[in-house]
């Protein structure tokens, strides 16, 4: 089984499928949860008014209760993003005061909530493949899907010299006068490029071998039906809604 | 230096959204023409290589650590276009399945990491590999490891000034309601890169002395064996042109910024001035040319001082250097 940790989130290959396959959102077609998440999110970055921002995390957090994607996921996945959240919002607070810091962790946190939401409630590949369906130039969609595909072995082979690099005694350096430890961890990154580079020729091997030509094509081609429709005007509405309110507290 | 979503002034945002897609429909087009269906793999390999060397940390030192941008490195190792593309790969899925990093803030993450840094890593890498590296030497020797070690310093560097500038632009635009005052935002993004950029000078040289002497394949090769056109296209193609260009687009990038942040008030010296009733004189000396008020004339005189800038800083070195030989 394949364990990789990436930028802090412990993640099984398939795992974040498997929370998909669990949740309602993984029926919808991916091209309307990512035009509705997103109209939300560009709403929600625009709102400057206290309650306005708290009703948009209450939304968000409605919408991760709905999903039924297992909250302990979310919470932990939301952790791993906290430190960028809190930065921003620390600044804010020392710097213009706590209700502007508030806002800032507020808005930040809603708009990351209803992304994990998105993220974790759909299936990676068709997530990408609706990016496609959106039209998104097919080199890009094809990087993605590869990459993070690339993304998992490569982090698995990093956490496993990690694990060597630590039976050998190394504790990950002490300052960056510390040359020793800083060319051993470069060598590591150096290796990790060399390894995956024969992979990369086997890859396109087994993918010219089905039929490969630049463009991945989706695994599966669903329609925008009833239930899309109704979860973009969700979002639209509630967005709207948001952003008139804003508009009249401003006006 | 992912910025998350509502950080930043939406006009803001939205600049950084434009000058993204601009930089990057450029870039598709040309990695379209350039790049065969075998490259697509090798081209997500290393963005999922630099990916996961992110998650690299490095000792800074008193406890705190930092990880590699991997713009500069990329750049260096297969030229500066793929690696835009390769970064905005690498942001796109950090945004949108890990959180880190807003949707809203793409354009601007992606103008600081996807753009500034690949451009400056390998511009500053391109224009100093000459002068500091022997002629001839096959081995990747101290004077190219210091211009790789300089250029990823300086690509990390300009990325943060660039957040930096954006979090102070944002902060003056919307009267506080986002972004960072310049008076925190710039000394302590500039501060803390500044040694985090060391860390990144200092894997970047390692990684790449580590590929060019266990595989120099996964480098871009010159096409050394084709003729070099003649006139103005050999300029044009000269790797000192094109290492020049890339440096000045990352530096273009900052100028809307710059005005947006103007527009709103004087600068220190001249509020200092105001405060204690003092007036301008005429100068003594007038310059031919002027900073103007619009983008074009803005950008004409950045480009006359930055060549101006760049061609001192040539021809010191090259006067360094030949005193250096003949010592």
């Amino acid at each position: 089984m394949l364990v990789a940790h990436v930028r802090g989130h412990r993640i099984r290959a398939e795992e974040l499928d498997e929370y998909a396959r669990g949740s309602w959102l993984v029926r919808l077609d991916a091209r309307a949860k990512l035009v509705g998440v997103l109209v939300f999110v560009v709403a929600t970055a625009l709102l400057t008014e206290t309650r306005l921002v708290l009703a948009s995390l209450a939304l968000s957090v409605a919408f991760a209760a709905m999903s039924q994607v297992p909250p302990r996921h979310l919470a932990k996945a939301y952790l791993g993003a906290l430190p960028f959240i809190l930065v921003a919002s620390a600044s804010v607070f020392l710097f213009a005061g706590a209700e502007r810091g508030v806002d800032m962790w507020a808005r930040t946190s809603s708009c990351v909530l209803a992304l994990l939401v998105l993220a974790s409630g759909t299936e990676t590949f068709d997530l990408f493949s609706g990016l496609r369906r959106l039209h998104v130039p097919a080199i890009m969609t094809t990087l993605l899907m590869l990459t993070y595909k690339f993304v998992l072995v490569m982090a698995d082979e990093m956490a496993r010299m990690t694990v060597a690099r630590r039976a050998r005694g190394f504790g990950g350096g002490r300052s960056l006068l510390d040359r020793r430890g800083l060319r051993l961890l470069s060598y590591t990154a150096g290796m990790v490029f060399v390894r995956s580079s024969d992979r990369a020729d086997r890859t396109y091997e087994a993918l010219k071998a089905r039929g490969f030509d630049k463009e991945m094509r989706p695994m599966r081609a669903t329609r925008v039906g009833a239930l899309d429709g109704v979860f973009i005007a969700w979002f639209a509405t509630s967005s709207a809604l948001l952003l008139v309110m804003q508009l009249g507290v401003a006006g | 230096m992912h910025i998350p979503d509502g950080l930043m002034d939406p006009t803001v945002a939205l600049t950084g959204w434009i000058e993204f897609l601009v930089v990057a429909a450029v870039a598709l087009y040309m990695v379209r023409g350039r790049t065969s269906e075998k490259d697509i793999p090798r081209i997500a390999v290393l963005a999922a290589g630099v990916f996961v060397a992110q998650m690299l940390n490095f000792p800074v030192g008193g406890g705190t650590t930092g990880h590699l941008v991997g713009g500069a490195l990329m750049a260096i190792m297969v030229g500066p276009v793929v690696a835009i593309m390769g970064m905005t790969v690498i942001l796109i899925i950090q945004a949108l399945l890990f959180g880190d990093g807003g949707v809203t803030a793409l354009g601007l993450n992606a103008v600081n990491m996807a753009i500034i840094a690949p451009l400056s890593g390998w511009g500053v890498y391109t224009l100093l590999k000459p002068i500091l590296a022997k002629k001839g030497d096959a081995r990747f020797g101290p004077g190219a490891s210091l211009a790789v070690g300089v250029g990823a310093w300086a690509s990390v560097f300009l990325a943060a000034s660039a957040c930096a500038a954006e979090l102070a632009v944002s902060y003056a635009v919307s009267g506080g309601a986002y972004g960072i005052a310049a008076t925190v935002s710039v000394p302590a993004m500039l501060g803390y890169h500044a040694v985090i950029g060391v860390g990144e000078a200092a894997i970047t040289v390692g990684v790449i002395t580590y590929l060019w002497n266990v595989s120099p394949g996964a480098f871009a090769r010159e096409a050394s064996t084709t003729a070099k056109p003649s006139g103005l296209r050999g300029v044009l193609h000269s790797r000192v042109a094109q290492a020049t260009v890339a440096v000045l687009i990352a530096f273009a990038l900052a100028l809307p910024l710059y005005f947006m942040y103007s527009a709103q008030g004087e600068d220190g010296l001249e509020t200092v001035m105001t405060e204690n009733g003092v007036e301008e004189g005429s100068a003594v000396l007038t310059s031919p040319f002027s900073y103007g008020e619009s983008y074009f004339a803005a950008l004409f005189a950045g480009i006359l001082g930055f060549l101006a800038t760049a061609l001192m800083a040539l021809a010191l070195l090259r006067v360094l250097r030949g005193r250096e030989s003949t010592d």
